[in-house]
């Protein structure tokens, strides 16, 4: 049965697809109250940024004389935020579509979302701490909630302490792993081994830290009090700052609600050579993955070569917060399309 | 036996984890932030019936175990197991109730059913893509409101509790999705 189909047999359940135009009005009265510009930016694009992990959706320009040029829809807003940020926009954010593909199969992803990423110059990643919490207070509040949300049978007080743990101290906590040593390659295949995960000589070492990760770390995060995660190890960086102090961690945070990861946060990583360093490994990422290939933005590197002020930003899928406000499990459940209807056989 | 990869994944099928025979109840792909893909699952212990989540690397290899379905007919619950007969040799089986999970609700006595068997060991029924149940307990709401789509809650002949559309009569025949518990359609 089709989504609107069963809202015109069950009006009650209106109300559960209404939460997300409730979200999005107070996520914009949020920023909007603390003068931040909300940005639109482009879905479709000439170059996407460089990230192997990601499957883009590939398609077609035609100019005026049927003349293709290869285009490509966005994954995220965050380049073109920061060309702006460059340009002197100051504080910013977007509420925009996204798109991934291969996202399928999955309670909590949609190869089509909405993705919310925010900007604040002059920040690092701790102040986004901060504005985590006081978003989702503040939609809270909106929803007429009060401090406390329940999720899945669990209620959790969004305005007492947030736990915080590094990814060194959670890997201690609940995989008995030392982290330092496990940053080694050898010693990550033999930890991994031992504990009789299958390390085959392809798997690279990121493979088996998400594995040890997803399967020992992460059903623990935001259990009874919203997680954040921060202090990833330098080689997962992505568009990260390192830590000066110790370039084997990286400023990124990411942060958990009952099981649901809501968003990523970076100290922004300004330095122009780094970033096209990364960049160009992640191209021979993806050709070795044989994934769509592609030219990553050299605007976004000149960009930088300008000067990015010191920034910290974040991207939080806001299909996942209007779950849980929403209190159910299933991304399908706040949408009144979602491409598993669409396309399904 | 045969080694198969995440991507033959299906609901239902029974593989090896930790040398124990399990079946996949639940699977879904999940990715970390900035991660490659991962294939989380949800495996249910043939000997224990206890559910556990793993994830695996996407494309790792595990085995599928063989496994025959025996048509055998449904005789009597024993404690928390259930009890059936193999409709060629007449051999009783035990099957626990931990490996039906929700579905024993609709287990009509004398109906055949196919049972899932691994190495001489009844495993679990192959769900029916419907169950045809006589309703037993209906409260008379029906009018015929079809246009707004109201419901209300029926018992059937095995005791389990359905939501059914008002114009549905004690003494009516009823197909239920025994996947989700839910009515499909008059049978």
């Amino acid at each position: 049965m089709k989504t609107w189909q069963n809202l015109r047999d069950h009006p009650e359940n209106w109300k559960r697809y209404f939460i997300r135009e409730q979200v999005i009005r107070s996520t914009r009265s949020f920023f909007d109250s603390q003068t931040f510009h909300e940005v639109e930016t482009p879905i479709l694009l000439a170059h996407p940024a460089a990230e192997s992990y990601l499957d883009v959706f590939e398609t077609t320009l035609l100019d005026r004389n049927r003349k293709p040029t290869k285009a490509y829809l966005s994954t995220s807003p965050e380049l073109a935020l920061k060309k702006l940020i460059v340009a002197g926009i100051g504080n910013c954010y977007s509420i925009t579509k996204s798109f991934r593909n291969m996202e399928t199969d999955s309670f909590t992803h949609n190869p089509e979302f909405t993705i919310l990423e925010w900007y604040r110059v002059g920040a690092t990643y701790t102040s986004l701490m901060e504005d985590c919490k006081n978003l989702l207070l503040s939609i809270n509040h909106a929803l007429g909630n009060g401090d406390t949300l329940t999720y899945q049978g669990v209620t959790f007080n969004l305005a007492g302490p947030w736990e915080k743990i590094t990814i060194k101290e959670a890997f201690a906590k609940w995989a008995n792993i030392d982290f330092d040593e496990f940053l080694n390659e050898e010693m990550a295949r033999r930890i991994a081994k031992q504990k009789g995960y299958t390390v085959a000589k392809e798997n690279t070492w990121e493979e088996l830290y998400d594995q040890i990760f997803l399967n020992e770390v992460e059903p623990h995060l935001g259990k009874s009090v919203p997680t954040i995660v921060y202090e990833f190890p330098g080689c997962l960086a992505a568009l990260s700052k390192k830590k000066k102090e110790n370039p084997n961690y990286a400023e990124r945070f990411e942060w958990y609600i009952g099981g649901l990861e809501l968003g990523d946060c970076y100290t922004e990583l300004t330095n122009w050579k780094e970033q096209q360093d990364r960049f160009d490994l992640e191209l021979i990422e993806l050709k070795r993955l044989g994934k769509t290939t592609y030219d990553y933005d050299h605007d976004f590197i000149d960009a930088l070569k300008v000067g990015m002020p010191d920034t910290s930003g974040i991207a939080v899928g806001l299909d996942r917060l209007i779950m849980l406000y929403s209190n159910t499990t299933r991304i399908a459940d706040t949408l009144f399309f979602s491409s598993y209807e669409l396309f399904e056989k | 036996m045969s080694s198969i990869t995440t991507s033959d994944f299906k609901n239902g099928i029974f593989i090896t984890f930790k040398d124990q025979p399990h079946q996949i109840v639940e699977f879904q792909r999940v990715n970390p932030g900035k991660g490659s893909a991962f294939v989380r699952t949800r495996l249910k212990s043939l000997t224990t019936g206890k559910v556990q989540e793993f994830t695996y690397k996407s494309g790792e290899s595990v085995e599928e175990l063989p496994v025959e379905t025996q048509e055998m007919q449904y005789l009597y619950p024993e404690g928390e197991d259930y009890v059936f007969m193999n409709n060629q040799t007449f051999d009783q089986v035990t099957v626990k109730g931990t490996l039906l999970g929700d579905f024993v609700k609709f287990l009509k006595p004398n109906d055949t059913y196919q049972v899932l068997v691994h190495e001489e060991e009844a495993v679990g029924i192959r769900l029916p893509k419907k169950v045809r149940l006589k309703v037993t307990e209906a409260t008379d709401g029906a009018r015929g409101n079809t246009v707004s789509g109201a419901t209300k809650t029926v018992v059937v002949e095995t005791g389990a509790v359905v939501t059914v559309p008002l114009f549905i009569k004690e003494g009516e025949m009823i197909a239920i999705d025994p996947e989700t518990g839910s009515y499909v359609e008059r049978a």
